[in-house]
């Protein structure tokens, strides 16, 4: 009979589970890791909760780092990251090929637990490099710039290391609507990530901003530096999709 | 001329981006900085695109003109003198400003400053010079900046400017001087040669730590670490203004990469925004396809290894209308084909349609610790739609295959497009609407994920 592991949707809460099925002794074929609160409870599987403690989850980060090195580490963190409901266990076989094969295992892409990895690790990737483009930041009147977004995998934590060197003289926050979580930089100090399930304070935030002009500036800028007689819509589309454009404020209403 | 001398902000940035818009070149590559602390901005080596204009290009730059006023009358040129257009001038503290604005918004990666000629070059390329002075130093400007040179200009103003920036780009425009002296007669070929020379050579000097030092001036602290065009030059051909074929403009971004160092030859198809009967009519619109065309074959020209003349030729001097310049290649070359996938190296990969950059550096990784099969090959990203006729894997092709040209040009393009193919050597690209866009992903290079779409050739 299978036994599934549940754990917690967070890297660390994976991790655990990875060391709790892997020192279960059931051995791998005869293990399975899911996201608590998935809620398709299989028959015939025996379900155990992986219990969650830094010690375990440090235990993992060392091996990986130790047997398969950073660049393996750094590609689970990001698949951790996913939206992908299956994600834990396919970190998991994943780990399972790496800690035996080491390094080279990243250009292994012909072993499936392989591959799904590196899909997911790709989506994130991509998707946290366009966030980092498409992100758009309002400015209060008290100078702290405000940026929402609402990215499919939870990207937020790999944006904020770019902006604090770009931006490392401003105040800014970069919001993540759909999973209410923010990462937030204090200008000339560190960022932090924090949770915020209740965002009434994004309103008292903007009312007070903003020099609306810059915005209005900028629609102006984007709709004149486009030539007309090339004029492309499904091009235009291709690079940006609709999903990104409801924050960008040259896809906004202005008054201008 | 008329100049409104009480616009406003969103009238001259209307004007001002409409006129620079005709530029092609927005890449914000070629240089990697890191912030610095109470500064505002970095820069990325690969680039960063920042959104998309209605036309499909991406914006990753303020791309303005300083002026539209011009005291020349190039005939392809919306702001040439003799035309009646709205005109107006930032002043420096203007473009500092919105650069400034801009870019903490994070709506652009940098400044891209052009202008049409006021007064004179010298003075024109003094303006620019200033006002990056400004925003280097008193603004403390860390983004990335590409700087127009301005023909003509004094060397010793062009090389201040260059410790400023980060990219210059100097435009040859037509290929050919014939051309240029038709359509831009105040433009000799020397007078634009000669600034990229500089440049070239400073960038040269540049890397061998010989650079000139101007930091005491004007008194004020210089907080810019000063380097000369870090991110190498850039320049833009116009296609389809004036009569050279393919092969002729090929050959000259060729020879632009190798005797001037170039980092990128941008195409730039010709929009009639000008009623003149020196230029050609485009009753079809600008000629897209043709520089798509071109954009894939200076691609392989930069990454794959081939030169102009294995791609085109006297006798065949444009490219092919219905395929890519490297399924075109392939075809005139079967008996170089299949390549086995197992054992071909990495250039001769790199040759096969279907296979680009990544998939070619994937399948080098791969195959030494196991035996790939086609599945294995998608995953990698190899398109197969067009790499199956090309392929062996582990000795097996993917489906039989007559290595035939009819036989594999009907594989490629179906059976009704192959006859298309066989009197599509005439010169009929701007009838075709570019139905090829769908199988481009992207391409080798973050630096031009957007810009040419090229992807897996
Ligand atoms: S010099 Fe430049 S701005 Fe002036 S007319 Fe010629 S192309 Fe246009």
């Amino acid at each position: 009979m299978m036994t599934i592991f549940t754990c917690a949707d967070s890297f660390e809460g994976i991790l655990c589970g990875v060391y709790d099925a892997w020192m279960s002794g059931l051995g791998h074929e005869n293990v399975c890791l899911e996201l608590a609160d998935t809620g398709n409870l299989r028959l015939f599987a025996e379900y155990r909760q992986a219990e969650e403690d830094p010690k375990k989850a440090a235990k993992v980060t060392g091996a990986i780092r130790k047997k398969a090195g950073q660049e393996v580490y750094e590609r689970v963190y990001r698949a951790s990251l996913s939206c992908e409901e299956q994600k834990a266990d396919r970190i998991y076989r994943f780990l399972v090929c790496a800690l035996r094969i080491g390094p080279e295992v990243v250009n292994m892409l012909q072993l499936p637990a392989v591959y799904e990895l590196f899909r997911m690790n790709r989506f994130v990737a991509n998707e946290a490099l366009h966030m980092i483009e498409f992100v758009r930041f309002s400015r209060t009147d008290g100078g702290i710039l405000f940026g929402t977004v609402e990215p499919r995998n939870d990207v937020i934590t790999l944006m904020a290391p770019h902006f604090a060197d770009r931006l490392n003289a401003e105040n800014w926050i970069i919001y993540d609507e759909r999973r209410r979580s923010a990462v937030i930089h204090r200008a000339m100090g560190e960022w932090i990530a924090a949770e915020l399930p209740d965002d009434s304070f994004r309103e008292k935030l903007m009312e007070s901003s903003d020099q609306k002009e810059f915005e209005d500036l900028w629609r102006t800028y984007h709709k004149h530096i486009a030539i007309a007689e090339r004029t492309n819509p499904r091009c235009q589309m291709s690079h940006l999709p609709l999903r990104f454009r409801p924050h960008m404020t040259e896809f906004q209403e202005g008054r201008a | 001329m008329f100049i409104q001398q009480t616009m406003d902000l969103q009238e001259k940035l209307a004007i001002l981006a409409d006129a620079a818009k005709y530029d092609v070149a927005c890449t914000s590559s070629g240089v990697e900085r890191k912030g610095r602390p109470g500064q505002l901005g970095s820069a990325v080596y690969a680039g960063l695109c920042h959104s998309f204009a209605a036309d499909g290009r991406c914006i990753s730059l303020l791309k303005i003109l300083y002026t539209n006023q011009c005291v020349y009358d190039c005939k392809y040129c919306i702001n040439r003198r003799s035309n009646d257009v709205p005109r107006a001038a930032f002043t420096p503290e203007e473009v500092c400003r919105l650069t400034m604005e801009f870019y903490r918004r994070n709506y652009i990666e940098g400044l891209f400053l052009s202008s049409g000629v006021l007064e004179s070059p010298d003075h024109t390329m003094d303006l620019l010079y200033q006002t990056l002075w400004k925003l280097r130093n008193e603004c403390g400007f860390n983004g990335y900046i590409h700087l127009k040179a301005i023909p003509g200009a004094d060397p010793a103003l062009i090389e201040r400017a260059g410790l400023l920036a980060d990219r210059m780009s100097v435009n040859l425009e037509l290929p050919t001087a014939e051309g240029l002296k038709k359509l831009a007669p105040s433009k000799d070929r020397n007078r634009i040669l000669n600034p990229m020379r500089q440049i070239q050579r400073g960038i040269a000097a540049q890397r061998q730590g010989l650079v000139p030092y101007y930091g005491e001036e004007r008194n004020a602290p210089c907080r810019w670490a000063r380097q000369f065009v870090p991110a190498g030059q850039s320049t833009q051909l116009i296609v389809g203004a004036t009569p050279e074929n393919d092969y002729q403009m090929l050959t000259v971004a060729e020879a632009l990469y190798k005797n001037y160092d170039l980092k990128r030859v941008f195409y730039s198809a010709f929009v009639r925004v000008n009623d003149d009967s020196l230029l050609p009519a485009l009753p079809g619109g600008p000629p897209l396809l043709r520089e798509h065309r071109l954009y894939q074959a200076d691609w392989l020209l930069r990454f794959y290894g081939f030169s102009a003349g294995e791609l085109l030729s006297e006798t065949q001097p444009n490219f092919n209308v219905l395929l890519d310049p490297k399924c075109d290649w392939a075809l005139r070359h079967l008996e170089l084909f299949p390549v086995e996938v197992m054992t071909a190296d990495y250039y001769t990969l790199l040759r096969v349609p279907g296979i680009g950059v990544r998939s070619a550096k994937r399948i080098a990784a791969a195959r030494r610790s196991g035996r790939l099969d086609f599945p294995d090959l998608k995953k990698m990203g190899v398109v197969l739609k067009r790499a199956f006729c090309f392929l062996t894997c582990g000795g097996r092709m993917m489906y039989p295959v007559r290595m035939n040209r009819d036989f594999i040009t009907a594989q490629l393009l179906g059976e009704e497009k192959r006859r298309a193919w066989d009197i599509g050597q005439k010169d009929s690209y701007r009838q075709m609407s570019m139905f090829d866009d769908g199988f481009l992903n992207p391409a080798p290079e973050p630096e031009d994920r957007y810009s040419a779409a090229l992807g897996q050739l």
